[in-house]
């Protein structure tokens, strides 16, 4: 497993904070420790001297306090007084309460407990002995009581050496106290020494492994930049180094590497462009060429196409003419054959009413013969109504005749007759009025046969005049049949005319139509044309341009590659 | 976590003495400083156990056994003992007492703590019996580096108050022994005047001290105060001043049992007829014979204390000791015994624990109910509420005094 590059100390970054971690750790150590050290040294030597101190002055109060008991008891014995008695008992009391708080003091050692404690013992012996001396000599023993206080003095010089061992054991006990003082304080002082001196190592030791560590590498990595500056991308084993250093070496490694891969793509890219440079320049100045002769083709095509366009804007012309005349034709053969129908309508009419005519006029001479025979006899029955009339006039005049009588008679008949003469009246206008008619039909009679006369003279004129009708008529049938003839001929040249005109016309407007689309084509062409001249005029520019460019393209590979080849891949 | 759930306790009548009515004490509830102490010390015992402390955990005894007082106190601890063993000992190890004989000297008990203190396998201390031992042996136990609880069961001098983290005791101190006594002297005896001896050691001067302080406040006069030395020896004189200056009106006795009898028994000699009484230290006087008669003295026990749990240790004391009767020191070392074990098997067996433990009882662990009466420590290590009773010797036996 690979450690994290801090824990390892691979970095720079770690080494220089390890060291320097380890530097303040070992000057804060020694400065806590020595800190310490003095807050300790003075502390114990504080705690020494206070208990010296205090051990000394309860020692001593302890001391003083016994002296003063066997004083007072002495005293007591010398002169027997109650204030001395009670002086005995409180001072003794009272350096009982020291010694105890003699005995809570600290360090003490078991051998000290049963020191103080045997100065207890004898204390209280002692007391008792000058408690009894005073009894005794209360109660007038003297010899007693001074036995007593020979023993209680016995006590006395007991305690003092007693006493005096414990002091000697405090002086012991301080010189022990200032010995261990002294030596704590050497040992504090060795091992603040041992931890600056290991700091001061440390520190030495690792500025020294950093100052290599940096050294090496930042000596290869300067060559490395050298070799780089001076075209060299050739790979850099940078070897065993510091992690940052290592990185640093790495991004100059691939920093060389891909600045290798970008020349070498340069020098080939060059290259490459040189020849397609090279190739463009060819090609541009073959389409220079060629679209000069474009241009002029083009100019050319413009030209025809102009002509083309005007001629065939002509032919259209001529072909709507040809269309119009045909168009015309068409409508005046169409006319013709109408007419020509007509014609044909009339003249068959004519020919049946020639025909008609003609048996009309054959009728006519039968029937004019047939007359004749009938006038004939007609004015001889002219001659029965003659004789027919002047028996009605008689009548008539016989009738007028009677009517006149009647009215004569009527008259003389007075009122009975008023009827009567009235019809007598109307008799007699009927006489009167056939009497005028048998006038106006011998009048009719003789023009009826002036007439007859005159008919049958006509007849007779008209016989022969029929018979001339009837030849020249049956000739103009004839000649009737003839036309309609003609003209159904005229009328199937006229169809034909017509149907050759609408061929014509049409055939006229497909012309035209195509003239004219030719025509919009031809000028379409001319323009294309024009603008093709232009583009390849403009594009002849482009090409010298272009071939311009590539020359300089071929130039500028040609210095790249010079600018490459100086780098050593 | 409650161990004590775990293990219903009570005791097992011994030999044939009847079932003995003691109660379970009431489970309090405990903070959580003691469940976090009582894991801690469970994983201290385990290493204790590895160590090689076995089956058993030994608590230390020290005393004057080789002495008549101290004989009580040694009984009445092996009985507590025994009956928490049968029980099934602490934490399923049995008691162990390491027994060490101070002879009632301060040098001897000086070098008893360093033996006891310097064992690895002592857990705790039920020592000493008299103040003198019991403050010289407290330097002891609560200095080194691993200082052990010094539990006295009848060590009164005022002194031994604050003396050290590790000391306690069960019983009332000389200021309450002294006080009740001087104010029994002036208020039911109607003494004004009164002649004190005392044993000049710890004890005697302490006892003195109080008890005059208390009695010239009343309104009294010390006549005389006179030392003597254990034996009592040198008493003739102070009794010959005592009997011809005839001021005093009761004689205080502040020394030992011994001491207390060897004086008594000249004073009557020479006719002196002064009421006599005394500290707890006399304790066990009323075995002189008729001499004792009449003696008044304090004591934080008496035998006819009442209460079941009294009755219990009495029957089971006298059926383990031939009829004998425990003294205070005995009561004593019986309820310092069980305390013990009780802080044991709450905290385990570290010695910091037990202490802790130990300061704890009456204040964030309940209050001990023991045969001497409620036992609750205060911050200096002192039984707090403690009261005295003062008895009378009638007939050989000692009684309580309180009706004249």
């Amino acid at each position: 497993m690979k450690l994290p590059d801090w824990a390892s100390f691979r970095t720079i970054r770690a080494r220089l904070v390890g060291a320097l971690a380890l530097l303040v750790g070992g000057v804060a150590t020694s400065a806590l420790f020595g800190w310490l050290a003095l807050r300790f040294q003075t502390g114990d030597i504080g705690l020494a001297l206070e208990g010296l101190r205090e051990s000394g002055s309860v020692n001593s109060a302890l001391q003083s306090g016994i002296l003063d008991e066997i004083a007072a008891a002495e005293a007591y014995l010398a002169s027997p007084n109650p204030a001395l008695r009670e002086r005995f008992q409180s001072v003794g009391l009272e350096t009982h309460g020291l010694r105890r708080q003699y005995r809570r003091l600290r360090r003490l050692t078991a051998e000290d407990r049963i020191l103080v404690d045997s100065i207890a013992t004898l204390q209280a012996a002692l007391e008792v002995h000058y408690s009894v001396a005073h009894a005794l000599l209360d109660l007038g023993r003297g010899g007693e009581a001074r036995d007593e206080a020979v023993d209680a003095r016995r006590h006395a010089n007991r305690i003092t050496v007693a006493i005096r061992s414990l002091s000697d054991r405090e002086t012991n006990r301080a010189s022990a106290e200032a010995d261990v003082l002294a030596r704590s304080a050497s040992k504090r002082q060795a091992i603040l020494l041992a931890v600056l001196a290991t700091s001061t190592i440390v520190g030495i030791v690792l500025a020294v492994l950093t100052l290599r560590a940096v050294e090496s590498p930042l000596g290869k990595l300067m060559r490395a930049a050298e070799r780089l500056g001076q075209g060299d991308l050739r790979a850099v084993e940078p070897g065993q180094m510091a992690t940052e250093f290592a990185l640093l070496a790495d991004a100059f490694g691939a920093m060389a590497q891909r600045l290798g891969g970008i020349v070498k793509e340069v020098v080939d890219e060059s290259e490459r462009i040189a020849g397609s440079a090279g190739d463009l320049s060819a090609i541009s100045e073959e389409l220079a060429a060629s679209s000069g002769e474009i241009s002029t083709s083009m100019l050319e095509i413009s030209g025809g196409a102009d002509q083309q366009a005007a001629k065939l804007a002509e032919a259209g012309a001529a072909a709507a003419q040809l269309r119009t005349a045909a168009g015309d034709n068409a409508a005046a053969a169409e006319r013709v054959a109408a007419l020509g129908q007509e014609i044909r309508v009339v003249a068959g009419k004519h020919r049946e009413d020639v025909q008609g005519a003609l048996g009309a006029l054959l009728d006519v001479r039968s029937v004019v013969q047939r007359s004749a025979t009938e006038v004939n006899q007609l004015a001889r029955s002219s001659e029965a109504i003659d004789e027919f009339v002047t028996l009605v006039k008689r009548i008539a005049s016989q009738t007028n005749l009677l009517a006149l009588n009647a009215a004569i008679e009527a008259a003389r008949a007075g009122e009975h007759g008023r009827g009567f003469a009235v019809v007598a009246e109307e008799v007699r206008k009927l006489a009167d009025e056939s009497a005028a008619a048998a006038e106006r039909v011998t009048e009719t009679l003789e023009f009826i046969r002036r007439q007859v006369e005159q008919v049958t003279r006509t007849m007779e004129e008209g016989a022969g005049k029929v018979e001339g009708i009837e030849s020249v008529s049956q000739s103009a049938a004839r000649g009737l049949e003839d036309i309609v003839t003609a003209v159904a001929g005229v009328e199937d040249a006229a169809r034909q005319v017509a149907t050759a005109a609408a061929y014509n016309r049409e055939a006229a407007v497909e012309i035209e139509s195509i003239a004219q689309a030719v025509s919009g084509q031809a000028s379409k062409h001319a323009v294309a044309a024009e603008s093709v001249t232009a583009a390849a005029e403009q594009q002849s520019a482009s090409t010298e341009e272009m071939a311009a460019a590539a020359s300089e393209m071929l130039a500028a590979a040609e210095r790249l590659r010079k600018a490459v080849s100086g780098f050593r891949l | 976590m409650r161990l004590r759930s775990l293990r219903p306790y009570h005791y097992p009548a011994l030999n044939s003495g009847g079932p003995i009515a003691l109660q379970p004490r009431p489970i309090a509830s405990r903070p959580g400083r003691l469940t976090a102490a009582t894991v801690f010390v469970a994983a201290t015992l385990l290493l204790g156990a590895c160590r090689g402390g076995g089956d058993t955990i030994v608590v230390g005894l020290s005393g004057p056994f080789s002495e008549a007082r101290g004989r009580s106190m040694l009984l009445a601890a092996r009985l507590a003992v025994s009956e928490i063993n049968a029980a099934g000992g602490v934490r399923g190890r049995q008691l162990v007492l390491e027994v060490e004989d101070d002879s009632a000297s301060n040098a001897r008990a000086i070098a008893t703590a360093l033996k006891l203190r310097d064992d690895p396998n002592v857990v705790a201390v039920v020592g000493h019996l008299t103040s003198g031992t019991t403050i010289a042996a407290a330097d002891i136990y609560n200095s080194g580096a691993n200082p052990v609880v010094e539990l006295s069961p009848s060590a009164s001098s005022p002194d031994l108050t604050g003396i050290g983290r590790f000391t306690f005791r069960v019983c009332a101190t000389d200021l309450v022994h002294g006080t009740a006594l001087a104010r029994f002297a002036f208020q039911r005896l109607g003494a004004r005047t009164a002649a004190v001896i005392y044993q000049n050691d710890e004890y005697g001067r302490g006892i003195f001290g109080t008890f005059g302080e208390e009695f010239r406040r009343l309104g009294g006069t010390i006549e005389e105060a006179d030392p003597v030395l254990a034996g009592g020896a040198e008493v003739g004189p102070y009794l010959e001043r005592i009997q011809r200056a005839a001021r005093a009106q009761v004689l205080m006795l502040a020394t030992d049992r011994t001491t207390g009898a060897v004086i008594l028994r000249q004073a009557r000699q020479r006719g002196i007829g002064l009421p006599v009484m005394g500290g707890d230290a006399l304790a066990g006087i009323q075995g002189e014979g008729a001499v004792a008669e009449g003696v008044y003295y304090s004591s934080n026990y008496l035998p006819d204390r009442p209460g079941e749990k009294n009755a219990g240790f009495l029957r089971a004391y006298s059926a383990a000791n031939n009829g004998e009767q425990p003294d205070h020191r005995g009561a004593g070392a019986y309820d310092a015994v069980h305390l013990i074990a009780d802080a044991i098997h709450d905290a385990g067996t570290s010695r910091a624990a037990i202490r802790d433990a130990l300061a704890a009882v009456g204040t964030s662990r309940a209050a001990y109910d023991g045969v001497t009466g409620r036992i609750a420590f205060d911050r200096r290590g002192d039984v707090t509420d403690k009261t005295v009773v003062i008895g009378v010797v009638r007939a050989g036996r000692i009684v309580p005094a309180e009706t004249p």
